[in-house]
């Protein structure tokens, strides 16, 4: 039951079905195994650690300088993006050229900027301020609930690019529609 | 299926940004549901993403990959302050309405990838006039799903009441953006591709008769 | 190939016999209004149906009548008071966004009657949810006197369900025009069950997962009134039949379909316990469509790998054969492809 309750919550605050974030990298991510693979880790690791960067900012900077809060995200994305690539070439060049495609899609990607943007909106209207703790783990939520929406997508992809499909909805309309109904199905959950 | 032409005008029509690219949707889908919503979306998009390519084609071509895109994304935050700053003048309600989706607009993909592969490898007067297409491309899109979402969702344009009996409010939630943007890329497409059969057809005729 | 057509074809004409035998129950309850309420429905969907295949550049055949019968599911679904606008534009969407969009019948993803549902639950949930009293006969343009919850929703928030084990088996209790006639729905999936119609893996994977749900989380104090309440209510016993076991839909091999229907029954019954939501069978068969589809991809998986592994073994045990076959394969093929 407490299985159940969870996957709710998880498909609840589905970045990609109930907000939208992230969708077209959704579309590449979905097309092959590999794909999935790369993209959806890469995008966990960039909203898990992204958190705990937005975090540090927003302690640092406080609500004085919220007119840079886009400003100072992206210059902490930025640095992880390169840490991410530098760390990436120094352990391994067969993984280095494996994955560098997936952390240049997924760097400023909408699902991580976006996460981060949910995650600092969420702190301002709840009662008590998150802590560190809360960032990092709203931040691997929602590198999951890309995982989950990869793997929804995954399963009819097939399908969806058939040729049995109507030539102007094969592919990305088919897709869309798709996940409209899906999120239809969460959203009557609510 | 025939691939569309690369015109300058090809990002308003047959390679649109939002129908045809698959980009800058999320704005489409969570905040298009009204005409309001969509003019301040339409506000921002086309003066921050105009501001920062024009700004961002004067970055060195010759630095990495990884440096130009991050020096892209930041030039385009900076642009998102004052633009912020007067929408709120102008636009305060959807502001507030559209949310996180307003500083989501700064790094689109338009600006931070679409730089790269397209605009920076045409001439400065042609990446003007394309951009300025791309940029009515995402406009056009997203002001008809606000208009007609508006309608059906909420009976009203603009704020102002119209004649409906049945209302959908389904529309005005995200799965109704999905829904609704997947069906107008499919008749998009279908038209699209009408447009060059027929095209097609004409000049085979007019080879015909040369 | 023409078995195949012919088995279609039989399948539906099974399907909207039993289920014109509900339409008729639903008459019986509720009127004029719920013939008319059937009867729009068939002629919206049959007219979504047309158009969408003239626009495909396709040919209506009588396969395609497939689509009066979501219709008819659609339509037992409602309220016998619901506006009649709110069915018609769900089975426009039935037929338009839920089906001819992924290519119609021959690639359907999909129950097209449950994703309408959804749309009506998520834009009209009030005028969805509140029904009229049973043997409040309705005209075709009148509004019922009083609307009230479903017996489903009563027994959902308070454990409490009032009507007799011989209304709840004749159907007699508020809530969906046709959905409520146990004793009729009983007999209805032996039939179809029997008749091959409907998947029967689904179809006891949902019910064996809801009455054990019933029976190890209660919602009455009494386990066996339980089970009873459960499964006569929300819906249950009618989408096990019509949505889950909907042989487009659900895995083509029982022991897949098993699962699929175990795994609906048990997040609906966790969701229908923590949140006293009514009809969530319906949401849920839509939210596991990912699941059946991936049983299906996995049930073609390993027939090709079967096949693979038969071709592999007659080549190895006559390869000479094989090769002359083999050549005069492709022969055939350069001569066709000429």
């Amino acid at each position: 039951m407490f299985l159940i309750n969870e996957l709710i919550a998880l498909l609840a605050s589905n970045l990609i079905l109930m907000q939208a974030l992230g969708t077209s990298t959704l579309f590449i991510a979905a097309g092959s195994r590999r794909n999935l693979i790369g993209t959806a880790a890469v995008i966990t690791v960039f909203t898990t650690v992204g958190s705990a960067a937005a975090y540090a900012v927003n302690h640092l900077t406080g609500q004085k300088y919220s007119d840079f809060t886009l400003f100072f995200y992206t210059l902490a994305v930025g640095i992880l993006y390169v840490l991410l690539l530098t760390a990436m070439y120094f352990i391994s060049r067969n993984a280095f050229d494996k994955f560098k495609k997936y952390i240049h899609v997924s760097a400023f990607n909408c699902a991580v900027m976006g996460t981060l943007f949910t995650i600092i909106s969420d702190d301002l209207l709840a009662e008590e301020s998150f802590s560190l703790t809360d960032y990092l783990s709203r931040g691997f939520e929602a590198g999951i609930g890309f995982v989950i929406a990869a793997l929804i997508l995954t399963a009819a992809y097939g399908r969806l690019n058939s040729s049995k499909v109507p030539s102007s909805f094969r592919g990305f309309p088919a897709m869309l529609i798709y996940l409209g109904i899906i999120s239809m199905a969460v959203y009557s959950l609510k | 299926m025939n691939k569309p032409q690369n015109t300058l005008t090809s990002g308003l029509l047959s390679d649109n940004t939002v129908l045809s690219a698959c980009m800058v949707i999320s704005p489409v889908i969570m905040c298009g549901d009204t005409l309001q919503n969509a003019l301040a979306l339409v506000y921002a998009f086309s003066s921050i993403t105009f501001i920062s390519v024009l700004v961002s084609s004067f970055v060195p071509k010759r630095l990495p990959y990884t440096v130009k895109i991050i020096i892209y994304a930041l030039i385009s935050s900076l642009v998102y302050i004052p633009v912020r700053l007067a929408a709120q003048e102008f636009y305060p309600s959807s502001i507030e309405r559209i949310g996180i989706y307003y500083p989501l607009l700064a790094v689109n993909s338009l600006i931070v990838y679409q730089t790269e592969l397209k605009f920076f490898r045409m001439k400065k007067g042609r990446m003007i006039g394309s951009l300025v297409f791309h940029i009515l491309g995402f406009d056009t899109v997203m002001l008809i799903t606000g208009l007609v979402r508006e309608i059906l969702a909420y009976g009203t344009i603009n704020g102002q009441m119209v004649d409906m009996d049945t209302l959908m409010s389904g529309l005005a939630q995200p799965f109704g953006g999905f829904i609704f943007l997947g069906i107008l890329c499919g008749i998009y497409r279908k038209i699209r591709s009408a447009a060059m059969k027929s095209k097609n057809e004409s000049r085979g005729e007019a080879n015909v008769s040369d | 190939m023409l078995k195949k057509i012919k088995s279609e074809r039989m399948v539906w004409m099974d399907v909207m016999l039993t289920l014109l035998v509900l339409e008729l129950m639903s008459y019986f309850y509720y009127g004029v209004r719920a013939l008319w309420i059937g009867g729009i429905c068939i002629a919206v969907s049959l007219a979504a149906e047309f158009i969408t295949l003239r626009m495909r550049s396709r040919r209506f055949t009588a396969d395609d009548l497939s689509c009066t019968s979501d219709a008819l599911i659609i339509a037992l679904m409602m309220p016998a008071a619901i506006d009649i606008k709110i069915p018609a534009i769900a089975c426009v969407f039935a037929v338009v966004a839920a089906k001819n969009v992924f290519g119609g019948r021959k690639n359907m993803i999909f129950s097209p009657a449950a994703a309408a549902y959804l749309l009506i639950l998520t834009s009209w949930e009030n005028d969805l949810l509140s029904y009229p009293a049973v043997y409040d006969k309705l005209g075709i343009f009148e509004q019922a006197d009083e609307l009230s919850s479903s017996a489903s929703f009563i027994f959902n928030t308070t454990g409490s369900m009032d009507s007799t084990d011989y209304e709840i088996l004749l159907g007699s209790f508020a809530g969906p025009m046709g959905t409520g006639s146990i004793l009729l729905l009983i007999i209805i999936a032996v039939i179809l069950i029997l008749r091959r119609n409907i998947s029967a893996g689904a179809f006891i994977g949902t019910i064996s997962g809801t009455a054990f749900m019933a029976y190890i989380c209660p919602i009455v104090d009494n386990a066996a009134d339980s089970v009873k309440y459960v499964l006569s209510t929300n819906m249950i016993l009618f989408a096990a039949i019509y949505i889950i076991s909907d042989r487009r839909i659900a895995p083509a091999k029982n022991y897949y379909a098993f699962f699929y229907g175990l795994f609906i029954a048990l997040f609906s019954y966790v969701v229908m316990l923590t949140t006293g939501k009514e009809n969530v069978i319906v949401i849920a068969s839509v939210l596991f469509t990912p699941l059946s589809l991936a049983f299906k991809n996995l049930e073609k998986k390993i027939a090709s790998e079967k096949e693979n592994e038969i071709l592999e073994s007659e080549y190895s045990d006559s390869p000479e054969e094989n090769e002359t076959t083999s050549s005069e394969d492709s022969e055939e093929g350069a001569e066709s492809n000429e």
